[in-house]
């Protein structure tokens, strides 16, 4: 069955790179595009984010990604371009509509910091596996019900899903209607919304008990059945990512 | 000592007026296997709740008695050291995996890491269990990927990994289709010749009187009878209870058939086989 996760399984560099220099990295990627706002720079973390994509062999992945933030690059571009307060020089005019330079260069700088924030994100998520980054993190001292409640969503929500199908069709062969036009639909919503809100608070509730019984609040130190991986150059990369981030720091404050 | 002593233990869910478990005092014996019989709504499941600790833990209400095991009382402990020597295993498979695992392997290990185990032990244990439980081949399996019964095994190895003092069975196979109850039935027998302490909540007498050394029959949230299956098979007065006897017993009794000795109908089908007629 179905788990949310877009992980792409795949053998590269990146997805050898221990996960908490990938979380480090997608931090400091984007801290460092605010924190540097010139184009070039940006450009550079951009494209450098999504070097690592193509590393990972996961290019392809991220492109429906930046696809759907597509609505929100536009608008970006419309409103800054035509609107943002430093607006002097003309770029072009079509009819009413008049673009300015000083706009369209912040909607450039703002839609880079976006695919940036998206393939530094993609880099994590891509090319890691849900399970490993949250042990990872729990090892770390994260609270292990915090990681549950991550690891499970991922899937448990398929499941519902697939519950909430099975209720559908249960409600349909009593001859409900559950399609046509939107009063018909509204009008179906509620008794398939119903069972399946019961049903998983049901579900819920026994799997508390179930989590209770496998000593989920037993105090004390937990053990792993998965031996930390050792990662080469994970402490080089890690310093060197702290390293640039503090260099763009610097560089703000100093120029 | 008695692995399990319960003494006058009685018991209400929050916002209810009925006492659900009402006296109950009982023992059982290391290496037992228990049935508990009973309509629907009698208290089996409150009962394997209390024997588990989530009464008065995870179930607040009204609570009264005494529930020991292994000479510690449930009360004064918490859910996480209960845990550790009680497993509880219920109807619904699909409710009992984690959700945060992606194969049974690691399904297993779950409630090993949380109570501490070492890693070698770990991997031991959750051999052993897949082992006990015949789910070896499906070790890599994601646990929402598999039958009924075969997650039904997965929960019991889970719990049986984590090595309980006793088992606690509440009805393991009332979600299952025929198959499946007959695969889990199948390992429920071979953790009987492991001498683990069993107690079952079940709606199948066959069963019942075919693995349990003794029965206790619950109505209306007090102990009606709890003896040897014949001697409780044989009381004439189960139908009142909710309960039908074992078809070989009700052949039994409509033909006449008795042991000589005690006086008690067979109730299963060696016993009667055994018989010469």
């Amino acid at each position: 069955m179905g788990s949310m996760t877009l992980y792409v399984e795949k053998n590269s560099i990146i997805h050898n790179i221990d996960p908490l220099t990938k979380l480090l990295y997608v931090f400091v990627s984007i801290a460092a595009t605010y924190i540097v706002p010139a184009h070039e720079f940006v450009l550079l973390v951009a494209a450098f984010s999504l070097l690592l994509l193509v590393l990972g062999k996961v290019f392809v992945k991220i492109l429906p990604i930046i696809a759907i933030s597509i609505i929100l690059i536009i608008s970006i571009i419309i409103v800054q371009g035509m609107f943002h307060p430093d607006n002097e020089t003309i770029l072009f005019s079509v009819g009413v509509i008049t673009f300015y330079q000083e706009g369209l260069s912040y909607a450039a700088l703002l839609t880079l910091r976006v695919i940036n924030m998206l393939s530094a994100f993609g880099v994590l998520i891509l090319t890691t596996k849900p399970d490993e980054l949250i042990e990872r993190l729990i090892k770390k001292g994260m609270s292990p019900k915090i990681g549950y409640v991550f690891l499970s969503v991922l899937q448990i929500i398929p499941q519902m899903r697939a519950t909430m199908a099975k209720i559908t069709d249960a409600q349909r062969s009593r001859g409900m209607e559950t399609e046509g036009n939107l009063l018909v639909r509204l009008k179906a919503f509620f008794p398939l919304i119903g069972p399946v809100v019961l049903n998983s608070l049901n579900d819920t509730r026994e799997r508390a008990i179930a989590l209770e019984m496998r000593g989920f609040n037993t105090k004390g130190k937990k053990t792993f059945l998965n031996e930390s991986q050792e990662y080469p150059y994970r402490k080089v990369m890690q310093l060197l990512l702290a390293a640039g981030l503090i260099a763009a720091i610097m560089w703000r404050i100093l120029l | 000592m008695s692995i399990v002593d319960v003494e006058g233990l009685k018991y209400k869910y929050p916002d209810t007026d009925k006492l659900v478990l009402d006296d109950i005092s009982f023992k059982v014996e290391k290496g037992e296997f228990i049935g508990l019989i009973g309509r629907n709504t009698a208290g089996k499941s409150s009962l394997c709740f209390a024997l588990s600790g989530l009464i008065p833990h995870f179930f607040k209400g009204a609570y009264g008695g005494k529930v020991l095991i292994d000479g510690a009382e449930i009360k004064q402990h918490d859910m996480g050291e209960i845990a550790a020597n009680i497993g509880l295993v219920f109807e619904n498979p699909f409710s009992q995996m984690t959700g945060s695992k992606y194969s049974v392997y690691e399904e297993i290990a779950f409630g090993l890491e949380n109570i501490g185990i070492e890693r070698e032990k770990m991997i031991s244990r959750i051999d052993e269990s897949l082992e006990l439980l015949d789910i070896t081949a499906i070790k890599d399996n994601n646990p929402f990927d598999l039958s009924g019964g075969q997650m039904q095994r997965v929960a019991i190895a889970s719990v049986i990994a984590m090595r309980p003092d006793v088992l606690i069975l509440d009805e393991p196979t009332s979600q299952l289709d025929p198959q499946g109850s007959a695969e889990v039935f199948k390992v429920v027998e071979n953790l009987t010749n492991e001498g683990i302490t069993i107690i079952m909540a079940e709606h199948k007498m066959e069963k019942v009187s075919q693995y349990a050394d003794k029965v206790l029959l619950l109505d209306n949230g007090k102990i009606i009878d709890y003896d040897t299956p014949a001697n409780v098979f044989s009381r004439d007065d189960l139908l009142e209870f909710g309960i039908a006897a074992p078809v070989v017993t009700r052949v039994a009794k409509a033909l006449g058939i008795k042991d000589a000795q005690s006086g008690e109908y067979p109730v299963t089908l060696a016993e009667i086989s055994r018989e010469n007629w």
